[in-house]
């Protein structure tokens, strides 16, 4: 085992192989408000990479309805609750919160790497704690689609009053789109024993060496997230690709320019951003104040990372939802929750502009500029004061392309009356 | 008979054996199984590979003993392999889809599927318990005593009677098979408590000395007769013969009440020998209503038309 620097823990952490960090990494945040669980990207991912025989039950991309949902079934609940067996009380977070190297505090718990020595299943000890879901577990994708979760008994013809009151829902769901997290510290990577798995070196992004694989299915039961998949017909184990023959710039749409996955521009409520983001030497982010993706995660502070506490350090960001349980939230997203939701309910100029980045265009935009434009509304949220402005964002590919201009206002059209139809 | 397997099944017990799941498999052994199926992906032949895996799947599946665990059951089950031309083993992904079928082709062969998840090789007992209580269902539908037929022969009952029926005759027979089990020393897949409480949710509109009178000659029985079962789950409260036509009753025929009863005494013997034809169990003193008659009139009337 190596020490290798886990911001998101913030702390060093034990890996099995020394810490190597890509040049880019691949990042993405998805934005859980304005999910609603449509599956276009799920269908979209499946249209496109896990369409052939032997991979009927193979979701890279995946919507579930939280909390009960989760493809596997119960795979984060699974996963913490051997956490706490190996800990038990102690997968608790505290310390200081510094800007880069520890944003959310310490996490003062066990990692899947750190627990797995103390833990010994069925199969020994591993390099990283996990279970292999069974062929149950994975037989049905969306299972407990939209059922939500109350504080109290239902009764039959009414809503539960004051359900629906904020900051809190008292009865709640929200959906949660998961793909690999393309993680810095991979577990599945870590558990292979025939070293098939790596993170390419251009873009971070972790594929399975079909070559070198032996379908051993270590990487299912290490992977925290259960994001990688055994294919019978083959008898090796596939995952999400990050679509990079469209990162690289090679699909013909993109004109050469880097380009989101297919789950991230199909997304049709605009809650996905994709990105690159470039990497220090001790794997924290190199400052880049006006990568839309630095920006949402590093400066306002309103995207978080899934699950930190599995020690992963995953690339996968959400804005969590503003209705749901805190205490669950906390769970899900770490200490960093309660400033993100309250930032978010009252984005200031800067966050308004940015977030209509999300699903503009579908090459990856790596700076974005904002020109002020008029102030257009003011109200108060919740007993803070909230003012929109109607700035345009522009947003710029790697070479300096103009992809993206919008404005915070939807514009309005005006149909003319010459021709009744069109717009 | 032939013991065939799903290649899918008896790969992944034996990945189960592999990965330590199931208790007492060497760790030498296990190294030489991977051993020797990682050597499989060299060849380049899609099918041909296929064929190895399979085989070598199927070499492990015995070395391990998996096998033997079914047919040490067979055993116990003579008329199987007497009877049966194929019994095949297949993966099922959920437990609720386990379980043993029979099938007869158009020659009268008869040949099973035994459905079951590969994890059940984690706990021997708890697989023995449920194969034997499956084999048990294949052995009477294989019995000539047991007089056993695929579909339920109870003229007289529409759908949803029926259905109800099937769920009886499930109930009956498997207390019937777990009453036998249980005599012969086994486990029985529900207690006979469990199996009591159940038959009495069944049949809660029989007096209480009857339930138990009942439930004990079915859980007593060594050798059940599905004419018996039949006998016990078609009309079992005797509302057939409770029939007469009276204001607000349901009809026979269709099962929805009515007050437009028709005059069974002015029927014309075609319309009755129709009807008969559909619901054996029918006499004129039951009644009909007046749209069954119409439907009943209709039908007679189309038939005498039609050259």
């Amino acid at each position: 085992m190596s020490n290798v620097l886990n911001w998101q823990l913030g702390r060093e952490m034990e890996y099995p192989y020394e810490a190597a960090y890509p040049d880019q990494q691949f990042a993405f945040i998805f934005n859980i408000n304005r999910c609603i669980g449509c599956q276009t990207c799920t269908m979209a991912c499946k249209s496109t990479w896990t369409f052939s025989k032997g991979q009927e039950y193979m979701w890279w991309n995946n919507v579930e309805t939280k909390p009960y949902g989760g493809y596997p079934h119960h795979w984060d609940v699974k996963t913490l609750d051997l956490l706490e067996q190996a800990n038990p009380g102690g997968q608790n977070w505290g310390g200081k919160v510094q800007d880069l190297k520890a944003p959310y505090g310490k996490f003062n718990g066990k990692t899947v790497f750190e627990a797995a020595k103390t833990f010994i299943g069925p199969e020994g000890a591993n390099r990283a704690l996990g279970y292999l879901p069974t062929d149950d577990e994975w037989s049905a994708p969306n299972r407990y689609e939209d059922h939500p979760v109350g504080n109290e008994k239902g009764v039959k013809g009414q809503y539960f009053k004051g359900g629906e009151l904020l900051p809190e829902h008292k009865t709640w769901f929200f959906y949660l789109a998961r793909i690999c997290n393309h993680c810095s510290y991979p577990a599945c990577l870590a558990a292979c024993p025939r070293n098939a798995i790596y993170k390419r070196p251009e873009d971070g992004i972790v594929l399975v060496d079909q070559e070198r694989c032996r379908g051993y299915r270590k990487c299912m039961e290490a992977c925290p997230y259960k994001k990688t998949y055994y294919r019978g017909t083959t008898r090796t184990t596939e995952k999400c690709i990050g679509c990079y023959p469209r990162v690289e710039g090679k699909d013909q749409a993109s004109h050469g320019l880097p380009m989101q996955t297919r789950c991230m521009s199909s997304c049709i409520g605009h809650i996905r951003l994709q990105g690159l983001v470039e990497l220090n030497k001790d794997g924290t982010w190199k400052e880049a104040r006006n990568n839309p993706l630095y920006y949402l995660i590093h400066v306002a502070k309103v995207a978080l990372p899934l699950y930190p506490q599995f020690g992963t350090e995953p690339n996968g960001y959400y804005i969590p939802p503003r209705w749901v349980s805190r205490p669950y939230l906390h769970q899900m997203f770490g200490p960093g929750v309660d400033a993100a939701i309250e930032k978010y309910s009252a984005p200031d100029r800067e966050l308004l502009a940015v977030l209509q980045l999300f699903g503009k265009d579908q090459r990856i935009c790596h700076r974005y500029e904002i020109k002020e434009g008029p102030k257009v509304f003011e109200t108060e949220v919740r007993g803070k004061k909230f003012v929109m402005y109607n700035d345009t964002v522009i947003g710029y590919a790697k070479d300096g392309t103009k992809i993206i201009e919008t404005t915070v206002e939807e514009p309005l059209h005006i149909r003319p009356d010459k021709h009744a139809n069109s717009i | 008979m032939q013991l065939r397997y799903d290649e899918d099944f008896i790969e992944a017990a034996a990945f189960l054996c592999a990965s330590g799941r199931r208790k007492g498999v060497p760790s030498l052994q296990i190294a030489r199984f991977q051993r020797e199926r990682e050597k499989l992906y060299s060849i380049l032949d899609p099918d041909e590979r296929n064929t190895a895996f399979f085989k070598l799947h199927l070499d492990w599946f015995r070395e391990w003993g998996l096998e033997k665990l079914i047919t040490d059951l067979l055993k116990e089950f003579p008329l199987l392999p007497e009877k049966l031309s194929v019994l095949a083993v297949r993966k099922t992904r959920g437990k609720n889809d386990e379980g043993a079928e029979l099938y007869v082709n158009e020659t009268n062969q008869r040949s099973a599927i035994l459905a079951l998840r590969p994890e059940s090789f984690e706990r021997d007992a708890a697989l023995r318990d449920y194969v034997r209580h499956e084999f048990t269902h294949l052995s009477d539908m294989l019995d000539p005593a047991f007089g056993y037929a695929p579909t339920l022969d109870l003229p007289g009952l529409n759908g949803a009677q029926q259905r109800l029926a099937r769920e009886r005759y499930r109930l009956l027979w498997d207390i019937t098979i777990d009453g036998r089990l249980a005599a012969d020393g086994y486990t029985p897949m529900a207690a006979r408590a469990q199996h009591a409480a159940a038959f009495s949710r069944g049949y809660s509109f029989w007096p209480e000395e009857k339930q138990a009178e009942t439930f004990d000659i079915l859980w007593q029985t060594r050798s059940p007769r599905h004419a018996e079962l039949l006998a016990l789950i078609a009309d079992p409260r005797g509302l057939r013969e409770a029939h007469r036509p009276a204001p607000g009753a349901s009809c026979p025929l269709c099962d929805f009440p009515t007050f437009t009863w028709a005059d069974t005494e002015a029927l014309l013997p075609g319309i009755t020998t129709r009807i008969v034809a559909d619901f054996a169990a029918w006499t004129p003193e039951q009644g009909l209503c007046g749209r069954c008659l119409e439907t009943y009139e209709a039908a007679t009337a189309l038939q005498m038309t039609m050259p």
